[in-house]
């Protein structure tokens, strides 16, 4: 186990009375690559300003190293900041804006243009120095911020959603180029996106987060197979949530009907949310299985198919490679294993 | 962050602007004794006709530089856009040079041996005049200067830019799309222009309107120059307040403020005619 | 057709904006007192105007108190939209109206509202009341036109100059003021044009002596009247076209800067 680097306790902020932030507790490791997701509003961006010394907690404690940051100031801290919107400074020309950070800590001047170099060698910017980054393209400009953040030699990059402004294929290139960035210079990062799939691509771990508290945190794997509430389970990829019963251990009933399930330490007749991913459901003969239902719509995805196929209580969302013709009867087939089942929350309603 | 920055702006606003205008309220309800009174209202009843004469010349030249200001303000913007700032250049000009110089300049064209005159001399139209009219003394001028009508030019000439800056302002921020939209929806450009052009530059028509309006009522330097100063407007009432033999600044307050008060209840009525959309609408030079 | 109408609009109206002033500058070099009747070519009037110490000394009152104006409420205005753009909606709303108030009262209520505030706090008027009042209602264009620029400035870039080490001060210095530059030159500029058009407030506000130019010509236009004003106003009008042609060479060049900016990001 490598050492926590930077703590949260108990975290809490109101912004005029209102609670945005409710009690967030995460212990980040030294060269980890943590991701706060969550849709918007749910206090990602305030959970990094609060890292970043751009707003302090009404409660709670921000520790750096076992220190306690609260009151330390931005500019005093070892940590750098990706901007949303990158937060360039127009009136200087992109080698200027690296520099800028070295030229306030007095850096010398030969020092300055050599790192100015490697982080322009870094960002894939060789010869853009004298450009004005108001001319420059979205990815261009974001990987100026990179470099801006990552010359001062940080302990910590917070990166505040960087990628949102660029087109789809541009985001899944930065994307590995992050990564590849996070892992050659083991800086920890901590990146805050709305973008489920960004999270799962370029972590180590997830922290799910939604209404100002924390729903999960794991891995990317852990978060999307073993989700630990419906809220989640949602958010990570497309999910079915059924109202269900779990009658005892390892027994659950839904739509009427009885299944065998790997959950346990429910209790007896405990109200549940069930789980079940599209992709996990298997059309057979209506003969062959528990659940009955007509496909009602198809839509070719790409990859798969996806069928929503109407069930007498319930409509499922099924991923399938196979196309099923609409109004056809097909049986609705689920292993135990994907059978998740859920305490009902709030959040899932 | 840094609101105090602020603050010291704001003690100056206090001081040099809202405390002023509590002063003059101040004053409007004191007698020159210093007692609380009415009698500064009551007075200024002599004053109605300079009032009535003053808003309606005011009004006249509002509705003048409207009717002139608009058509150039929407021609301005439909120039390409090289010229739009040329043309910007040429309106402004002469807004930078001093006011009263501006004005002076109209008394040698006005005059009665002015250059109108001159010229209506050199073309025969005077002496066609007295042919014509038969009068008891053959006239040798048209009496121009020292006439309402002079007050009202020298309004227009002056405002005139107050009246084109915002209206322009307003035309070139409206989307090239929504007009296009409109033809694309079929509407003629008539319809285009009193549908679509036209609201959408009513905030820029208020603060003209306003801008225009509110410096032409209260003006005391075109009445003198032009106008001869033999009919006040209400500048020239609270000037001989203030700084003319009348001194009385307590009067001259009550009549201030009355005049802030009727411009304010022009404004609030001109205000309904906008629908609100526009807030930030003509601003301004 | 339509377009020659237009062009023809436009023709109309811009004589009817210059006739007066070139008329009153072709008689600045009238060998005459006459303002109407010309009679020969001569430079008199010109010589005789930078004889006249009272006008030589009001243009001198004039310049100082446009610029001690100018610098004091750029710096206080330019602060001021610093601060208001930091604030809540509301105190921001209080603000802005209060600031509002200078530009949309006439010149004469506010003349007269300065003069009754100077006397009763019993300041002589003179250089101070001038500047004062010049001041207050120059300080409000500043504001507006330093507003925007602070709006256009990225949320963030103030942060982010914290984020890199920089104090804030440091912050201000080295990143929000070269950002809103354009817009305080831009108010400064026009603080000080405001500041020597001005009449009406100066009129109420001058003292006896160091009268600004602008109440020096009032009291001339209102006696006898001489050429010499022509000839002021000929040098005031090229002063301004000047003026007016390095602003409208600075701000062209500007935007051909900004339009130059995508073609070269095109080139790579």
């Amino acid at each position: 186990m490598e050492k926590c680097l930077i703590e949260l306790k108990g975290i809490e902020k109101e912004f005029d009375g209102e609670q945005v932030l409710k009690g967030i507790s995460l212990s980040i490791r030294n060269r980890e690559f943590v991701t706060l997701l969550g849709p918007s509003g749910c206090g990602k961006t305030t959970t990094l300003r609060i890292i970043g010394g751009f707003e302090t907690p009404t409660r709670g404690d921000v520790l750096f190293e076992g220190s306690r940051l609260n009151e330390i100031p931005p500019y005093k801290r070892e940590i750098n900041t990706v901007f949303q919107r990158y937060a360039l400074f127009p009136h200087l020309d992109v080698s200027e804006n690296i520099a800028f950070g070295l030229r306030i800590r007095k850096v010398k001047e030969a020092e300055i243009q050599k790192k100015v170099r490697e982080m322009l060698e870094l960002v894939g910017l060789r010869g853009f120095e004298k450009r004005e980054v108001t001319s420059l393209s979205g990815g261009q400009q974001q990987r100026v911020a990179i470099a801006r953040a990552l010359v001062m030699q940080p302990r910590v990059l917070l990166l505040d959603e960087p990628l949102g402004a660029l087109d789809l294929k541009l985001r899944k290139d930065m994307q590995l180029e992050l990564k590849k960035i996070q892992q050659s210079t083991g800086i920890t990062f901590i990146y805050v996106t709305h973008d489920q799939e960004e999270a799962l691509t370029m972590s180590d771990t997830v922290v799910v987060m939604n209404h100002g508290a924390i729903q999960q945190i794991g891995s990317p794997t852990d978060i999307y197979n073993e989700p630990v509430n419906a809220f989640v389970a949602d958010f990570i990829g497309e999910s079915n949530i059924i109202d269900g019963v779990m009658l005892r251990d390892e027994l659950v009933r839904f739509c009427g009907q009885d299944f065998e399930c790997v959950d346990r330490g429910f209790g007896e007749n405990a109200p549940v949310d069930v789980v079940i991913r599209p992709e996990d459901i298997k059309l057979v003969f209506p003969g062959d299985a528990r659940l009955q239902g007509v496909v009602e719509s198809i839509v070719f995805k790409g990859v798969h198919y996806e069928m929503m196929i109407r069930t007498e209580r319930f409509t499922f969302m099924v991923h399938s490679t196979l196309a099923e013709p609409v109004g056809k009867l097909v049986g609705l087939a689920v292993v135990p294993f994907d059978i998740h089942i859920m305490h009902k929350t709030e959040a899932a309603q | 962050m840094k609101k105090y920055l602020a603050y010291p702006y704001g003690v100056w606003m206090a001081v040099f602007i809202v405390a002023p205008i509590l002063l003059v309220v101040f004053y409007a309800f004191t007698g020159k004794s210093g007692a609380l009174t009415l009698d500064n209202f009551t007075n200024m009843a002599a004053y109605a006709s300079i009032f009535g004469r003053s808003f309606l010349l005011a009004f006249i030249a509002t509705v003048v530089c409207l009717l002139l200001g608009y058509p150039l303000a929407y021609i301005m913007s439909r120039q390409p856009p090289r010229w739009q700032s040329f043309y910007m250049m040429l309106i402004m000009l002469p807004m930078w040079m001093n006011f009263l110089l501006r004005t002076y300049a109209w008394m040698s064209i006005l005059e009665n041996n002015g250059f109108i005159n001159q010229f209506l001399q050199n073309i025969g139209f005077i002496d066609l005049l007295n042919s014509v009219l038969q009068p008891e003394t053959p006239i040798r001028y048209l009496p121009l200067i020292n006439t309402g009508g002079a007050v009202v030019l020298g309004m227009v000439y002056n405002f005139l830019p107050f009246m084109v800056l915002p209206i322009y302002n307003v035309l070139i921020k409206i989307d090239v799309k929504i007009i296009e939209a409109a033809q694309d929806l079929g509407a003629p450009s008539q319809a285009v222009f009193r549908k679509v052009i036209f609201p959408l530059s009513m905030p820029g028509v208020i603060s003209g309107i306003t801008m225009v309006f509110v410096p032409a009522v209260s003006t005391f330097v075109i009445s003198k120059t032009l106008g001869g100063g033999k009919e006040m407007l209400i500048g020239d009432l609270i000037d001989l307040q203030f700084m003319g033999n009348a001194y009385n600044p307590q009067l001259g307050s009550a009549i201030a403020l009355v005049m802030m008060a009727l411009v304010f209840l022009c404004m609030l009525v001109m205000n309904r005619f906008d629908d609100g959309s526009g807030e930030e609408g003509g601003l301004l030079l | 057709m339509k377009r020659f109408f237009q062009q023809f609009y436009l023709l109309l109206i811009f004589l009817f904006l210059y006739a007066p002033i070139f008329t009153l500058m072709l008689f600045s070099f009238n060998a005459d007192k006459s303002r109407v009747i010309w009679q020969g070519f001569t430079l008199d009037w010109y010589v005789e105007l930078l004889h006249d110490s009272t006008i030589i000394d009001s243009l001198y009152v004039t310049l100082v108190v446009a610029f001690a104006s100018a610098l004091f409420a750029t710096i206080i205005g330019t602060a001021a939209a610093l601060g208001i753009h930091c604030m809540g909606r509301r105190a921001k709303g209080v603000y802005l109206t209060v600031n509002s108030i200078p530009m949309s009262t006439s010149d004469t209520i506010m003349g007269v509202t300065f003069m009754l505030l100077f006397a009763m706090l019993a300041i002589d008027k003179g250089y101070l009341t001038l500047i004062l009042a010049h001041i207050t209602f120059s300080a409000p264009y500043v504001v507006l036109n330093v507003m925007p620029k602070l709006r256009q400035l990225d949320k963030n870039a103030y942060e982010a100059a914290l984020d890199l080490g920089a104090t804030p001060a440091q912050a201000l210095h080295k990143v929000i003021l070269p950002e809103i530059m354009p817009g305080i030159i831009t108010g400064a500029i026009m603080a000080f044009t405001l500041s020597v058009d001005d009449f009406v407030v100066s009129y109420f506000t001058a003292g006896t002596t160091s009268q600004p130019l602008s109440v020096v010509i009032y009291s001339m236009t209102r006696r006898r009247i001489s050429p010499k004003i022509n000839a002021l106003s000929t040098l005031l009008f090229l002063a301004v076209l000047i003026l007016l042609i390095v602003i409208n060479f600075r701000q062209s060049r500007d935007g051909r800067n900004k339009k130059h900016q995508p073609l070269k990001g095109v080139e790579n």
